[in-house]
């Protein structure tokens, strides 16, 4: 099963630019995503959000996002406020 | 401090989170043992109804079909093998562990067609999908279970291709005291004290609830009518314990 969980691994790495990202959008802005090979994320221009991939599988779960110019920050501030929000 | 950015073209909807969340977990605990419960407790019909399912979709060689709520799998695989290899198949779903179940199902498959599917961690009533992309959508046991019922309804209109059909299976919640009778009884003493020797009675006892708040299937049909759907029937099946509503865009 890790063998052929790896397989599928590296086949979707390489196939992942032409299939996958040219259907996906932004699950906020409906806006085209941007995948990045460097940080294996898809990037939401219009709204500066990354999407993380694991595993191959794209993580597009608004709460998944990451604002890109706080790299160091715990997830988006988008989930903190829609936790805090819905908190109150 | 975190700065809040705008995000002028996006709706945030004041969903209750918690709820949606606890559903999540829900889900990833029952994973492991979805599979084998789904075929003890229906003895093997829910392979018969996804069938069904899927062919009320009218979805054909070459097409690009979506499976929502898709857990591990087993909606898409059936989807895979009508629109072959020039075809594509995306499932969707917002847990982990079953996508990772899904995608190890894939893997391990022996016939070379399930090699067009993509698996998408997502939520069903925000899709990460542009606008009239697919040719068919189905989503089994997937409706019942989400916190928005017409903004699911409305992403999978939004989607959809002109003249496309969507097909959503589930539970039926009959209008029929005696059909709803035996439906609780099944789930007391069937369902329930199996799920109980997989240590997952309470996961489970949500069904009855779930079933008790979801939509009838007038109301179902109403409903996509009401978010722009041309057409929609919803058809009981397995004596009325079961539900598929047909919507075409």
């Amino acid at each position: 099963m890790v063998r052929a969980s790896l397989m599928l691994l590296k086949d979707v790495g390489r196939g992942f630019c032409n299939s996958l990202s040219q259907m996906l959008v932004c699950p906020l802005s409906k806006k085209p995503l941007r995948y990045s090979e460097e940080t294996n994320s898809l990037i939401s221009d219009a709204i500066g959000v990354s999407f993380p991939i694991k595993d191959g599988i794209p993580c597009l779960v608004p709460m998944d996002g990451k604002i890109i110019e706080a790299d160091d920050m715990p997830k988006t501030d988008d989930a903190a406020d829609l936790s805090s929000k819905n908190n109150q | 401090m975190a700065v809040c950015i705008p995000l002028p073209s996006c709706r945030f909807r004041h969903r209750p989170v918690r709820s949606s969340l606890e559903r999540q977990e829900l889900f990833g605990r029952i994973a492991p043992v979805y599979d084998n419960l789904n075929d003890l407790l229906s003895l093997g019909q829910h392979r018969i109804w996804k069938r069904m399912t899927v062919s009320w979709t009218g979805a054909k060689m070459g097409d690009c079909a979506l499976d929502l709520c898709c857990g591990s799998g087993d909606l898409a695989f059936l989807l895979s093998e009508k629109v072959g290899s020039n075809g594509k198949v995306t499932g969707l779903d917002f847990s982990k562990e079953q996508l990772s179940i899904a995608s190890c199902r894939q893997g391990l498959a022996p016939n070379a067609c399930y090699n067009n599917i993509e698996w998408v961690e997502g939520d069903a009533l925000e899709l990460p999908f542009s606008d009239g992309y697919f040719d068919a959508i189905t989503m089994g046991y997937g409706l019942r279970n989400v916190v928005d019922k017409e903004r699911a309804m409305q992403e999978m209109f939004r989607v959809l291709k002109p003249g496309s059909r969507v097909s959503v299976l589930d539970f039926n919640k009959s209008t029929q005291p005696f059909t709803n009778l035996i439906q609780e009884w099944m789930i007391d003493n069937v369902v329930v004290p199996v799920a109980t020797g997989y240590g997952l009675a309470k996961e489970y006892e949500y069904l009855k609830s779930s079933i008790k708040e979801f939509l009838t299937g007038k109301e179902l049909e109403r409903l996509a009518l009401q978010v722009g759907f041309s057409n929609a029937r919803h058809y009981e099946i397995s004596g009325g314990l079961m539900g598929n509503l047909v919507a075409t865009r």
